[in-house]
């Protein structure tokens, strides 16, 4: 932390790991106020006075408590950042003498407003305690086993969070398009080859494959326009052409769609490849690879289909499924359940349709997070 | 493909076979072999077969050949290739396989990563080794590439006949070959039943000690007056004897299908 720019941010960084909540937002003051009210009733319960004596108890209780428990939590409030910049353990301590002592303090303060109460009037008040130390005494054994108590609770929940947390970046960074080995290092090999042959196609084809990259770095979350998407898919099928010449053709009938209908990055893009990889490269002749799109009322339909190589020419390559299973699960975090993928297995050709809702095309539908 | 332009190769050059199906790949190695110097290159091949059709009439020394190509791929291609009785030296070319590598590595068969450095060309060009057909076979089994071929291979002098796999009728073990009948006729091949039979389940039943059918032609099996079950294939006019040994699995397989 050398320069004052990097001070607050890290400071924030850590706050935001650290295991206390933080007691100055309203939500923590309402738990608060709850828990001190329900805490009060039991121990006026616990007492087994008479009726009157209950509801005296009750009332007595539960105002100690609202103060102990709203003073800690402003203690607390005031004290997490230079708590959260501590190592844990002495930190779990500090935050424990900061809740002992707060509620000593106050213990303190009450008992001496009965001693001027009594002076003042000349009888000890009812319902202020009148002996100093069976009064602080008990209420600082209280106080330290319900922070250790709390403070645990605290720590075990944060614990929780962040492995739930740590699961859900996982599962997002698996999901994660990625580019194959296999493209990337044919891709390289012709880019080899290109730049004595014809420098200006390898130079386009690097800046085609920058492109790809770039895309596939994103974050699996991000969306872009259909346009993008097409553009993405067109990039990759220029950098295929290259290599495998005159066997792949790619017939385009996208011109319908709304391009500026929002959809998660390499949606397009993974169907083109596996179409070439499990339709097109297994014959020695190629074919033809057909997207298609169309606007059914507000959900858009994006297909892909490619000729199916026989049993004896298609080759063992995994990974169509997988490819799938992935973009089903992005479809399912961008739509929120209103995309659909299908497979039409059918004789001789192999199509995968998507069906998903058109998004912020003008219209002034929020994008799902 | 083309034949080389340049001028006929002196005797102590090595005469080198291009295979790969993507024309930027074979551009590449052809004008790395160039600078290399002391390799002839004979021809270019954009498959398994057409590589077993130029070896044939071209004869290399060696040959480069792409693992991953359509039809045919490498591997298998290199399977027909050791049969021949002087078959060429064998370098495999991958962009990237896992499976393939590891093969390589554990075979000790020499490999060349796309992108091909030019140093690394010529050197596994130099050590160029022939390639043994078990070895090739273990290579099959272990990249997962050409385990089970689409062709075999017959060999008629220093020529190799490839019939394509469902042109097969059955295979019968006599003394020493094994003969295949297919619709074009009959060929000695020089393997095992066993293998065969291994490489080839479900589609060909074991029927006997020495007889392995397609099931694909399985037309009928009926029983002769001495009470011997025979199964009758399409297309071939003798019919042959099931042992009572194969008899309930092999029923079994042709009845259910697997």
């Amino acid at each position: 932390m050398n320069t004052p720019a990097s001070a607050p941010e890290n400071g924030r960084g850590d706050e935001r790991d650290f295991f206390l909540p933080d007691f100055c937002e309203a939500r923590a003051v309402l738990a608060i106020v709850l828990i001190a009210a329900l805490l009060g009733f039991v121990l006026a319960l616990a007492r087994q006075s008479t009726p009157d004596g209950f509801w005296f108890d009750l009332a007595r209780t539960t105002a100690f408590l609202l103060w102990a428990g709203l003073l800690c939590a402003a203690v607390l409030c005031r004290a997490r950042p230079w708590l959260a910049g501590k190592p844990l353990r002495p930190g779990i301590a500090w935050s424990l003498a900061l809740m002992v002592g707060t509620i000593a303090v106050l213990s303190e303060v009450v008992y001496l407003l009965g001693r001027v109460w009594a002076a003042r009037l000349g009888t000890p008040s009812s319902i202020l305690p009148d002996s100093h130390w069976r009064f602080v005494l008990p209420n600082i054994l209280i106080a330290a086993v319900v922070s250790t108590l709390a403070l645990r609770y605290f720590y075990v929940a944060q614990q929780w969070r962040r492995s739930v947390e740590l699961e859900a970046q996982a599962r997002i960074h698996a999901l994660q398009a990625r580019i194959r080995p296999h493209f990337l290092f044919n891709s390289m090999n012709t880019i080899a080859a290109l730049t004595r042959s014809n420098p200006a196609r390898a130079e386009a084809a690097i800046e085609d494959l920058a492109d790809l990259f770039r895309v596939s770095l994103n974050d699996a979350r991000a969306q872009i326009t259909l346009e993008e998407e097409i553009e993405i898919a067109r990039t990759y099928q220029r950098i295929e052409q290259l290599r495998l010449g005159d066997r792949l053709q790619v017939r385009w009938d996208v011109g319908d769609l709304p391009q500026r209908s929002v959809v998660p990055s390499l949606l397009l893009q993974p169907l083109l490849e596996n179409a070439i990889r499990h339709g097109i490269e297994p014959l020695p002749q190629g074919g033809i690879v057909d997207v298609r799109g169309r606007l059914d009322d507000d959900t858009i339909v994006l297909e892909v289909t490619n000729p199916k190589p026989t049993r004896a020419q298609a080759s063992p390559r995994r990974g169509n499924r997988m490819a799938l299973e992935n973009i089903r699960q992005r479809m399912e975090l961008a739509f929120s359940g209103r995309g659909s993928i299908e497979v039409d297995d059918a004789e001789g050709r192999y199509t995968v349709r998507l069906r998903f809702p058109r998004i912020g095309d003008g219209a002034a539908a929020a994008i799902p997070a | 493909m083309d034949e080389s332009p340049t001028s006929p190769p002196a005797s102590e050059q090595l005469r080198a076979l291009i295979v790969d199906d993507e024309a930027p790949a074979r551009e590449r190695l052809r004008r790395l072999l160039e600078e290399i110097g002391d390799v002839a290159i004979v021809g270019e091949a954009t498959n398994g077969m057409e590589a077993l059709d130029r070896c044939a009439a071209l004869d290399p020394d060696v040959v480069l050949l792409d693992v991953r190509m359509p039809g045919m791929d490498g591997i298998e291609a290199a399977r027909h290739l050791a049969t021949l009785e002087e078959p060429p030296a064998v370098i495999f070319t991958t962009a990237y396989d896992e499976y393939a590598l590891a093969a390589f590595e554990m075979e000790a068969v020499g490999y060349l990563l796309k992108p091909v450095r030019r140093e690394k060309l010529a050197r596994a060009v130099r050590h160029a080794a022939r390639l043994a057909g078990p070895q090739l076979a273990r290579l099959a089994e272990q990249s997962q590439l050409g385990r089970r071929r689409t062709q075999i291979c017959a060999r008629l002098g220093d020529q190799l006949r490839l019939v394509p796999l469902e042109d097969v009728l059955y295979f019968n073990a006599g003394q020493k070959y094994v003969t295949m009948r297919h619709r074009g006729g009959r060929e000695l091949i020089d393997e095992s039943l066993r293998a065969l039979e291994q490489e080839f389940a479900p589609d060909f039943i074991r029927i006997h000690r020495n007889s392995l059918v397609a099931r694909r032609y399985v037309q009928a099996v009926e029983r002769n007056p001495e009470g011997h079950l025979l199964v009758r294939l399409t297309g071939c006019e003798e019919a042959l004897q099931v042992s009572r040994r194969y008899a309930a699995e092999a029923l079994r397989q042709i009845r259910t299908g697997h």
